[in-house]
């Protein structure tokens, strides 16, 4: 895309950069620390803990094999896997109906509706009413206890609306002009025209779901369907209470190690996906819909 | 469309999903039906048969695991098929997880009424007792004390304190299973001899000595590598204003703990002893001449151990095993060959007075779910735990004979001959044996020989975990076991946010500590409802007899 | 750029009496429309106020063998304990002054960068930068502890080893009621900040590059394209977001929080949720929690109304 290299231009440009860079680099160096600690060899880390710098050919992967080869590491990974595809698909199933209904600008009832939405919104019920519900429905040790209850965030709804409501109208009214309901508007306009939204979004409840811990820990009692947050978790409590116990269960990497590590690890997905998704995170997707 | 074969595979997935999931898998999450109505309070399960039913009886246990990270047995455990086999019991064994998580989980539970027919009491603050107390109000737990004449052998080794039976007896029907107590008096007070060698000092023996050995620790690099990055004391907060691991230096003002044990006659708060505002002064000594690593009011255990290994500090507060066990003291032994950490007796304090801390004997308490003994599985309950006493010890608690360790001439456990990773203390072995701490341990000998072997350290010493574990055991503590009978009161937050608020605030200096400023803390307290407190604690105790 | 207003449609307005035929013609016109939303609003019903009807235990001496319908009413005891509470100003105050200052300082920062992002020119800067701000929001906060330990720590710590250097005392920044709140909301900023901006940024990408075209060609300067295309573009999602953060007020960040407090800083860092955590959950308090969660309500519902009515006439974009 052509720029017009006026010196104003350049100049913002290398602000821009500076300052950008500045931000990248607050953020990176903690998270350097953190990169080396989940390579940090045994004795190095309980002779000096982790220094800031450390030369790469020190580095061990001990730590994640020892989390990897974890009897059950694979199983805890796949059932991640399941439980956030699951979750984000029924998830965006129900959030992008109603945001779109919701988005349309005026039809009987859409402030009751919105009313009703927002209500729950404020007023979370917590953690007991929602688990007298689940075990009410027999749901526990079900996936669909971990999923079901924040399917829809309120939150996650309201943006998709914002974003819908910011497409021209004037596509909406030549569809129906020529003869569309609104669900063939939803499905074959809208729906492709917002892509930056629905991944953004679906990104959302993807992450949520792939890092919640406490609602499987709490529903779910068979130990071959607990997904990796709850493994990493008891990893990274452990130490606090094993006060009696003669045996670490991880010998050849340290705590801080095998912490950094598990959440090394399951940033990844989310580290591979992103870029993924931001092809599609081009400027002017919106364009083409309506020529004059 | 590739729309349409991405939305074909969702729902294939969703829909597989529901079906794995809604299918009953191990876990038989429904009990049988619930057998005729109970009466309260409720009757225990009937006289065991002689013949066992036909059916196998599905029990659920819920308990922590004993080393949370290394997971579940797995389904094909042998001790299953053994229980299902000899005791015609399906048992399902769910890991509540430690902290408060697992209490989130239990609470849950009970709100819903759901709770599992066997589990243990795992409240986040260890007051087992207390969550006990809760759960038989709430009417959710079976009495057992029907079930005890069904497993001699188990009442033998594991419930033979009739304290603790006591303890958990409400209304004259026995409520919980009190499990032994890991090893009592188990933590003490540790000193870097290789320090006190290098800087020609004795071992402290009072207070004032031990400020004097702390600030040399401190201030003449007795590790000897020209940095100045030792400090004299190291420690963490752990319990009630200043938590156990800094007692002692309350007990050398005869004023360990919360409560005053020492002198029943005079039962009440510590704080309101005059000489505890002249041990909080000497705490505060410490913190001022920076002779304690000064991130003890944040540190998490963690933090702490791996501290202590980095040669942080040379005087510290720790438990005999976290010391001296040979996985937990390689990485350290590793680090400094030289080094050499030894016991040290309880400091006195100016007065003479010398206790290592309060000996409150918490340990685990088992329950039986109302629901469970209404469905008649009381009776099974107590076989399976009979059996966990008797024939299944070893597996439960080592695993299987000539496979995970050998029985010497002795009759002592070995791992002789036995491959590394199939011993029974290697880390691939521990999911097998996740019950050890919960159930099966009861602190014989033979286990305390298994656990804590002598070994030799890098340079040619004998580490004997046991010989410290006899010195801190015999060391001068407190009897506070009576403690297990106060509830908390009921503003409980607020109270115990201002008791350890206002202490941690004098040692920190962020208060001036003088007559009048304690006067002011102490009235505070009374505010809170601290009188009243101290009464009704005086009062339990009266009632359980351990108090005149 | 819209105008965002309900606007009731002329069909239903126009008659002084209600017109029920009117109505019931103009939600057929829309039959679509609510066969479109029946499936969530079903799970709504379900699984929002499902726990909402059983959030009556608020009110209630919660028994488990009783269940909720039969356990007795107690009214407003469990608000009163809590309001009452000794620590319940401080625990507001707390609470306020982490989720405000969060709110204020990290929403404008997320905003910025978007747009920074957004107005490089470089592609493959622009996404290399996209793709590491966001990282530290997968940390989880007990991780970050041992990270902020070592920087802080007055004992050996990154920060305070500089501040010797330079001849000053050493600071402990986490156990000193002077700099935790700057700990937790500096901390947070960090953690959080380039998450959100993935949100502004595909905000920013909605908007038609037609308009920048344009304004390049009427010769606007960088400065002028954001704050006349750039920003009022995006406003709608900002004053959203605003608008729902606002809703949440009370919500200060828990985890973070217990992770990073201790006893020295009880008292500028102890939040509702901590006491709640310390209080309800230790004692079989059920119907505590949930309580303290309608209180949350009660003031977030205050405050996102008369917040809505201030951005409708500020800046035209509200919920309603």
């Amino acid at each position: 895309m052509l720029h017009s290299k006026t010196r104003d231009a350049v100049i913002f440009q290398i602000g821009l950069t500076i300052f950008l860079s500045l931000i990248l680099l607050t953020i990176l160096i903690p998270f350097w620390r953190v990169i080396v600690t989940a390579f940090i060899p045994l004795d190095i880390y309980t002779r000096e803990g982790v220094p800031f710098l450390l030369p790469p050919t020190q580095w061990t992967l001990e730590a994640f094999k020892q989390l990897l080869g974890h009897s059950m590491f694979p199983r805890a990974a796949w059932n991640s896997v399941v439980i956030t595809l699951l979750g984000t698909a029924i998830s965006l199933a129900l959030t992008v109906p109603l945001a779109y209904g919701l988005s349309t600008r005026n039809f009987p009832g859409r402030k009751l509706i919105m009313t009703l939405v927002l209500f729950t919104y404020l007023f979370s019920p917590g953690l007991i009413p929602v688990y007298l519900l689940i075990t009410g429905m027999k749901l526990t040790n079900n996936y669909l206890a971990i999923i079901l209850p924040p399917a829809v965030s309120v939150y996650n709804t309201l943006v998709m609306m914002s974003f819908f409501e910011g497409l021209p109208e004037e596509l909406k009214d030549a569809a129906r002009i020529d003869g569309a309901n609104e669900l063939q508007l939803l499905l074959y306009i809208i729906l492709p025209l917002s892509k930056p939204i629905l991944l953004t979004i679906g990104l959302f409840y993807a992450v949520y779901f792939w890092n919640e811990f406490f609602t499987p820990l709490l529903y779910l009692n068979d130990n071959n369907l607990m997904p990796l947050p709850v493994l990493l978790r008891n990893i990274l409590i452990s130490a606090s209470f094993n006060e009696y116990v003669e045996y670490d269960a991880f010998s050849s990497a340290s705590l801080e190690s095998l912490k950094a590590a598990g959440v090394l690890i399951t940033m990844i997905p989310m580290f591979l996906i992103y870029p993924w998704i931001q092809r599609y995170f081009t400027r002017g997707t919106l364009v083409g819909g309506v020529k004059e | 469309m590739k729309n349409w074969k991405m939305m074909f595979v969702v729902v294939l997935l969703v829909l597989s999903q529901i079906l794995a999931a809604c299918a009953p898998a191990a876990t038989p999450t429904q009990e049988a039906a619930p057998s005729a109505a109970t009466e309260a309070p409720a009757q225990p399960t009937a006289v065991p048969t002689a013949t066992t039913p036909p059916e196998p009886v599905d029990i659920t246990l819920w308990a922590q695991a004993t080393v949370t990270e290394a997971g579940a047995p797995p389904d094909d455990w042998i001790a299953y098929q053994i229980i299902h086999d000899e005791l015609n019991i399906n048992l399902t064994y769910v890991i509540v997880p430690t902290g408060a998580d697992g209490e989130a989980k239990m609470n849950a539970a009970a709100a819903a009424n759901d709770l599992p027919d066997l589990m243990q009491m795992v409240p986040a603050n260890e007051d087992r007792r207390g969550a006990l107390y809760q759960m038989v109000n709430l009417g959710l737990l079976a009495p057992v004390e029907d079930l005890m004449p069904l497993m001699p052998e188990r009442v033998k080794t594991h419930y033979n304190d009739q304290f603790a039976i006591n303890l958990v007896t409400f209304n004259d029907h026995q409520y919980g299973f009190p499990e032994v107590p890991p090893l009592p008096k188990r933590e003490g007070l540790v000193i870097r001899k290789d320090w006190l060698d290098k800087l020609s000092l004795a071992a402290p023996a009072t207070t004032e000595e031990l400020f004097n050995v702390a600030k040399a620790f401190t201030e003449q690099d007795p590790d000897g590598n020209g940095k100045n990055d030792t400090y004299g004391f190291g420690g963490f907060l752990n319990g009630p204003g200043f938590g156990t691991r800094f007692d002692f230096i309350f007990g050398a003002y005869g004023l360990p703990g919360v409560w005053n044990f020492t002198n029943p006659s005079n039962f009440g708060l510590n704080v309101r002893d005059e000489k505890y505002p002249e041990a909080v002064a000497y705490f505060k000594s410490l913190v001022d001449a920076k002779v304690i690593d000064p991130d003890w009011p944040t540190l998490t255990r963690d933090d702490f151990r791996a501290r202590w290994k980095q040669g942080s500090f040379g005087i510290m507060w720790e438990d005999f095993a976290a010391l001296t066990n040979k996985s937990n003291y390689t990485p350290f032994d590793e680090n400094f060959p030289d080094a050499e950490w030894i016991p040290l007796p309880a400091p006195k304090g100016p007065d003479g007075d010398a206790y290592y801390g309060v000996f409150t004997g918490r340990g685990n308490i088992f329950a039986v779910s109302q629901k469970a003994a209404d469905e008649g599985k009381g009776e099974a309950i107590a076989r399976l735990l009979e059996w966990i006493a008797t024939d299944g010890y070893y597996l439960l608690g080592f695993g299987q004979e000539g496979v995970n360790y050998v029985l010497d001439a002795n009759g002592n456990i070995s791992t002789e001959g036995i491959a590394k990773e199939k011993s029974w203390n290697s880390p691939e072995m521990q999911p097998f044996t996740q019950l050890r701490n919960q159930l099966i341990f009861y602190n014989s000998p033979t286990e305390i020989a298994a656990r804590y072997p002598s070994y030799q350290t890098i340079n040619g010493r004998t580490m004997e975990p046991t010989k410290f574990l006899d010195f801190f055991q015999n060391q001068p503590w407190v009897e506070g076991r009576g403690v297990q009978v106060i509830l908390p009161p009921d503003n409980a937050a607020d109270f115990n946010r201002f008791y350890d608020e206002g202490l941690i605030q004098f040692a920190l200096g962020q208060k001036e500590l003088n007559d009048e400023t304690w006067a002011e803390y102490l009235a505070g307290l009374d505010a809170l409802g601290g009188a009243d407190y101290a009464a009704s604690a005086k009062q339990a105790l009266i009632d359980a007899g351990l108090l005149k | 750029m819209r105008v965002k207003t309900l606007t009731i449609p002329p069909e239903v307005r126009s008659t002084n009496r209600f017109d029920f035929r009117k109505l019931i013609r103009s939600m057929w016109r829309q039959r679509w429309l609510y066969f479109l939303m029946t499936p969530t609003l079903i799970y709504f019903a379900i699984f929002k106020y499902g726990p909402l009807w059983n959030a009556q235990i608020a009110f209630k001496d919660f028994k488990p063998l009783l269940g909720v319908m039969d356990s007795p009413w107690v009214g407003f005891k469990h608000f009163e304990t809590f309001i009452h509470s000794f620590y319940f100003t401080d625990l507001m105050t707390n609470t306020l002054i982490f989720s405000v200052a969060k709110l204020v300082l990290g929403l404008p920062l997320a905003v910025i960068c978007a747009i920074a992002l957004h107005e490089t020119w470089s592609v493959r800067f622009r996404t290399f930068v996209q793709t590491m701000i966001y990282l530290p929001h997968f940390l989880s906060w007990v991780i970050m502890f041992g990270v902020l330990l070592v920087i802080l720590s007055p004992g050996n710590g990154l920060l305070n080893t500089i501040i010797e250097r330079f001849g000053g005392e050493p600071i402990a920044f986490l156990t000193s009621p002077h700099y935790f709140r700057w700990v937790v909301i500096l901390s947070d900023i960090w953690k959080e900040t380039g998450w959100s901006t993935i949100l502004y940024l595909a905000a920013l990408l909605a908007i038609s590059p037609d308009l920048y075209e344009a304004a390049a060609v009427d010769g606007a300067t960088p400065l002028q394209r954001i704050w006349y295309i750039s920003i009022p573009g995006i406003l709608p999602v900002i004053v959203l977001v605003t608008l729902l953060r606002l809703g949440h007020i009370l919500e200060a960040g828990f985890n973070q929080i217990f992770v990073l407090y201790s006893v020295p800083v009880y008292s500028v860092g102890d939040i509702l949720d901590t006491w709640v955590y310390r209080q309800g959950i230790l004692q079989f308090q059920f119907g505590l929690a949930t309580a303290v969660g309608f209180f949350k309500g009660v003031i977030g519902l205050a405050l996102i109304l008369s917040a809505n009515r201030l951005a409708k006439q500020l800046a035209q974009q509200g919920i309603y």
